[in-house]
């Protein structure tokens, strides 16, 4: 059985990784089996960095034979190092399953000798998790780039969620901070996997679909290059286009390691907040990425996308709530996906007024200048006025008198990336 | 103005419910202690089978989905549920349709608040439930939910954890539900439960204190999050929370 001391070390390797979500799958029990996967996903516990935890994260290894740049666990740092063998992964994770702390694995490694060889070791761990131990819950397996594709495609029989991290946003990046990975050794399983899932789905003679049933996610570290978000969320467009991706996740940089390539400070969260708004609006409200940024362009810190968007876009407002088609009211910021579907529902029944849209628990605050209720419009229609207003009502507290010999300290705001 | 007292139970509400139809400003309730207004008469309820059966008749014949919000309603843990579902009910009753989806009504707004409570809390037990591995190999899960959501929960876990025998007690209200592995049956119990536990079991618990802290990024503080996610009002059940 694994000790407090080799956990510790192989989770804080681990937990970098944003995703830990453990949706998406409706694996059912097996009879003498235990755990199930829940479509939905649960939450099991929350850290006091608001984070959840559903799934144990853990490394296999933290040896590397990598040496990426941004990375606690690359081969010339001097950090404790460990590794789990397959059993005592399983054994602690049925123990930790039985007494409802998590809701499955979500294993990952370092590159402990070769890329092959190290997928060969989390195969088999997941294979005895699910043969041996009669484990039914969710695993999401990290993919290691250049591994064997054989590997590959057996390993997404098995699991439920397979990610390969992209971690830079472009190729130069990629180059200069992690000169063993390339683009092609991220992208091309990702393909081939999509490729194969879609090819699954086609097999009309299956009755159960068993090939990655969650689908892929990866994940990108914001602010560590120079690249632009407008550059990033085409990226992500056409990943999500391309390989079907269930996520993108975004992570602002943390600095674990000093080097002279590296910035040396953190990237605010408001960015990070920043651009998973607007990853919604690409996978949710129907925009495309030129919509939201420009290729060149970052996106705005003192409104949310869509916000800036309606701005740029005020020949197309107000829109009447009791008309307007769903792929409208889905753009007027403040407005959710939620906050749409129940305009729609009660609409049918009888006309809207802005008192009803307050009792219903729509979002009003920007709203009430995009739209109008049974005619009227509550808001004002100057769009200087409104983008003042929006700024004032955001963040009126935000400014603070500054002293000569006071750290420049980072507002609650950019730590959080709540407005 | 009457005071209709029933004993809680879903039977007893539409047994109320018979009566109260129609009696225009009149009260339901099954709190053990409240305020009486002046010139209110109390009702007491029993349940008659018979009314029973007339009112859930005409509900279901309304919307057959309605018997399942009125029974969500009616888990909620505050006083005022039966005057909720009471509402539901006379405006279901007086359409004569399903009334769920008309979403800017009053009635059919405050109905959907009080079932959201009940659901959502239901879907965070499902993941804040902690189990201890016993002696006899039984494991017991205590849990003290603000809702009436043993019933709920319990499919969830029975699914999940079919090959392991289980007690998930809800300390709030004295209800047990147990598993042997086989069937499962909901019990009264006494105010104090005394489980001994597995030697096991502090050795897995200081195991995953460990992970919590681990996992944790100390850079990110984010505690109003974390505690907008996970009320303190549960933390008392959570090992990697307790004495926090």
């Amino acid at each position: 059985m694994i000790d407090a001391e080799r956990l510790k070390i192989l989770t804080e390797s681990a937990k970098y990784d944003v995703s830990c979500s453990s949706s998406g799958s409706a694996r059912a029990n097996k009879k003498g089996g235990v755990g199930n996967a829940s479509p939905a996903g649960i939450c099991h516990s929350f850290t006091p960095d608001g984070r959840c935890i559903s799934l144990l994260k853990i490394l296999l290894s933290n040896r590397c034979a990598y040496n990426c740049l941004y990375c606690p666990n690359r081969a010339d740092a001097d950090v404790p190092r460990a590794c789990a063998t397959p059993d005592e992964i399983c054994q602690l994770t049925i123990a930790f399953y039985r007494r409802n702390y998590i809701e499955g694995l979500f294993l990952s490694s370092a590159v402990d000798g070769s890329p092959d060889a190290t997928m060969e070791r989390m195969l088999e761990t997941v294979i005895r998790l699910r043969k041996v131990y009669n484990f039914n819950g969710y695993i999401h397996l990290k993919g290691i780039p250049r591994a064997d594709r054989l590997l590959t495609s057996r390993a997404a029989r098995y699991v439920d969620r397979m990610s390969y991290n992209v971690e830079l946003p472009s190729e130069a990046s990629l180059r200069l901070l992690a000169p063993q990975k390339s683009k092609e050794s991220v992208l091309l399983p990702m393909k081939q996997l999509a490729l194969e899932k879609r090819a699954d789905a086609e097999d009309k003679g299956k009755r159960r679909r068993t090939f990655l049933p969650a689908g892929q996610t990866t994940q990108m570290i914001v602010g560590a290059s120079p690249e632009t978000d407008g550059r990033i969320l085409r990226l992500s467009e056409a990943m999500y286009r391309k390989f079907s991706l269930k996520r993108v996740y975004y992570s602002s940089y943390v600095p674990v390691v000093r080097h002279a390539l590296l910035p040396e400070k953190c990237t605010g969260l408001l960015r990070e907040h920043r651009l998973y708004q607007a990853d919604w609006l690409l996978r949710f409200y129907g925009f495309t990425a030129e919509e939201i940024a420009g290729e060149g362009e970052n996106l705005p810190e003192d409104c949310d996308p869509k916000c800036a968007w309606a701005l740029k876009n005020m020949h197309l407002f107000p829109v009447e709530i009791n008309r307007a088609p769903l792929e409208m009211l889905l753009r007027v910021p403040g407005i959710g996906s939620l906050g749409a579907y129940r305009i729609l529902q009660a609409r049918r029944y009888a006309v809207l007024g802005f008192a009803d849209l307050a009792k219903m628990r729509v979002v009003l605050k920007r709203a009430k200048h995009f739209i109008t209720c049974d005619g009227k419009f509550y808001g004002s229609e100057n769009p200087t006025t409104v983008r003042t207003m929006l700024r004032l009502e955001d963040g009126a507290a935000k400014y603070e008198q500054l002293s000569m010999f006071s750290s420049p300290e980072v507002s609650l705001s950019a730590l959080t990336g709540q407005l | 103005m009457n005071v209709y007292v029933t004993d809680g139970t879903e039977a007893c509400f539409y047994t109320a419910a018979f009566a109260a139809y129609a009696d225009k400003d009149c009260v339901i309730t099954s709190a053990k202690r409240f305020q009486l207004s002046v010139g209110a008469k109390v009702v007491r309820v029993e349940t008659d089978a018979e009314k029973q059966e007339r009112v859930l008749r005409k509900v279901r014949a309304c919307d057959p989905r309605a018997p399942r919000d009125i029974s969500l309603i009616l888990r909620r843990g505050c006083d005022t549920r039966e005057m909720t579902a009471l509402g539901y009910l006379r405006l279901l009753v007086r359409t004569g349709a399903p009334v769920r989806a008309r979403l800017s009504h009053p009635a059919v707004i405050e109905a959907e608040q009080e079932k959201r409570k009940v659901t959502l809390e239901a879907h965070r037990f499902t993941g804040f439930l902690r189990f201890m591995e016993g002696q006899n190999g039984v494991y017991y899960a205590p849990f003290a939910p603000d809702n009436d959501i043993l019933e709920l929960i319990l499919p969830h876990f029975l699914r999940r954890l079919a090959d392991q025998p289980f007690v998930i007690h809800d300390t709030a209200r004295g209800l047990a539900g147990m598993y042997n592995g086989k069937e499962c049956v909901i019990v009264q119990t006494a105010e104090k439960v005394d489980v001994p536990l597995a030697e096991s079991e502090a050795y897995f618990c200081g195991l995953w204190k460990e992970y919590y802290r681990a996992v944790n990024i100390a850079q990110r503080p984010h505690e109003k999050q974390m505690k907008g996610y996970m009320p303190v009002r549960y933390w008392k059940f959570l090992p990697e929370k307790r004495g926090t």
